[in-house]
């Protein structure tokens, strides 16, 4: 289906679902009917004046380390994630867990995507695909997709949650120089389980993160983009901004990242364990018990 | 555990160098802060993901030969390191330096400029 821009949305104050000043949400509403702004999928490409847009399109990989949210800080609690007592607590019980071999709550292990905002950590390189009303971000590393829309449309009410979240965005001419500069983005309708990074720093288990990033070129390289992304959720007691920073790929090679490939971690009840050559399990912490067997009627 | 034949390179490997294989989750299970030294004979090289997975058979000091599972980067991180799936093949013997399992079993992680064959040459080749 071909769809139409829809209407020039305009920018307004949302009731929080936080409930609080210091988290503002803001949604976009289209200034046109309700009924015309709700797009059924699929979302035919619309051609694209690439006179007006910046040149985001390529291949992007991370600029800083791996493992950590906010690349200005070391990892772990050198992250300084302004979590709620409560969240701190599951924090440090997941440190806990991983200072014995654990994984703590980090789902990823398991090959549950990264999700929103994580997965713009960006463990490996990822394509920008601009199109006149969605920009995609298609990310190697477990073949994650997000898909921003930019056709005026408003959040829909009938989607179930994703690792990716639903996001809408909208082009900005900041300089005024009559060509788009700056890229702002919203992320709702998320999934749980979601870690910041891979040491657990936790996100609220009501899963009602809210997501908001720019994304705009370096004023003088335009082979370095930023992602500024703030994280509204209840596991905080702020909203947290960090600013990744990438660097265009001028060879681009792109390598397929099936996670359940070869994965050589289980859960098994509460534990983890590994597989060895033969696919049996083996301990990853001292002393660890091996699964409960209950089930199994033993030969006797 | 047959360990009598690892050479601790604890004093020898910086703990911060460590690190690049990682990203898929936590490697929280394998002990950064005390790498060994392996020399053994590739039994299997599987160039998967999410994470590559090295068998290598390392013999002991009393001829008993142990089976380790190294766990690696992902392809998509091995290829820009300069590793392929036919960097090692089945009898290569090789010399590599990983953080092993906090449990003790034979397992645990492995970076591909800290393996080389017998002969020194080393086993990924960075592309330009």
């Amino acid at each position: 289906m071909a769809v139409q821009p829809c209407c020039v949305g305009s920018i307004s104050r949302a009731p929080s679902k936080h409930g609080d000043e210091s988290m503002p949400l803001r949604t976009i509403v289209g200034a046109c009917a309700l009924a015309a702004c709700v797009i059924a999928a699929p979302v035919a490409a619309a051609p694209l004046d690439e006179s007006k847009y910046p040149p985001f399109a390529g291949q992007w990989f991370r600029i800083g380390p791996l493992q950590v949210f906010d690349a200005a800080k070391p990892k772990g609690r050198g992250q300084e994630a302004p979590l709620t007592p409560e969240y701190q607590a599951i924090y440090e019980a997941n440190l806990a867990d991983q200072a014995t071999g654990g994984f703590g709550d980090d789902p990823v292990y398991r090959c549950i995507p990264e999700g929103m905002p994580r997965a713009m950590t960006l463990v490996l390189p990822m394509e920008i695909v601009v199109t006149g009303n969605t920009t995609y971000l298609l990310m190697e590393y477990l073949s994650m997709i997000r898909r921003i829309y930019t056709d005026g449309r408003d959040f829909p009410t009938d989607q179930e949650p994703s690792w990716m979240g639903y996001s809408i965005g909208k082009w900005i001419d900041e300089d005024g120089h009559g060509r788009y500069d700056v890229l702002e983005v919203e992320t709702r309708n998320l999934k749980n389980p979601r870690t910041f990074e891979p040491s657990g720093i936790p996100m609220h288990r009501d899963a009602q993160t809210v997501i908001k990033e720019r994304l705009y070129l370096d004023k003088t390289n335009p082979d370095k983009l930023y992602d500024e992304i703030t994280t509204y959720d209840h596991a905080l007691t702020r909203p947290w901004t960090v600013v990744r920073a990438m660097r265009r790929g001028h060879n681009p090679m792109w390598i397929e990242s099936i996670c359940a490939e070869g994965n050589v971690h289980v859960k098994i009840g509460n534990e983890t364990y590994m597989l060895n050559g033969d696919n049996l399990l083996m301990p990853v912490k001292k002393g660890q018990q091996p699964p409960d067997l209950s089930l199994f009627k033993q030969a006797k | 555990m047959r360990l009598q034949s690892l050479a601790i390179w604890a004093s020898l490997v910086s703990v911060a160098a460590i690190g690049d294989a990682r990203g898929h989750h936590s490697f929280a299970m394998f002990d950064t802060e005390h790498p060994i030294e392996l020399t053994g004979t590739v039994k299997e090289f599987r160039f998967v993901n999410p994470h590559s997975i090295l068998i290598l058979q390392v013999k002991g000091a009393n001829g008993e030969v142990t089976e380790w599972v190294l766990e690696g980067g992902a392809p998509a991180m091995l290829v820009r390191a300069g590793m392929t799936a036919k960097s090692l093949k089945v009898g290569d013997e090789i010399i590599i330096t990983v953080n092993p399992l906090h449990s003790g079993a034979p397992g645990g992680s492995y970076q591909p400029d800290r393996a080389k064959f017998k002969d020194g040459t080393p086993v990924a080749v960075p592309r330009d």
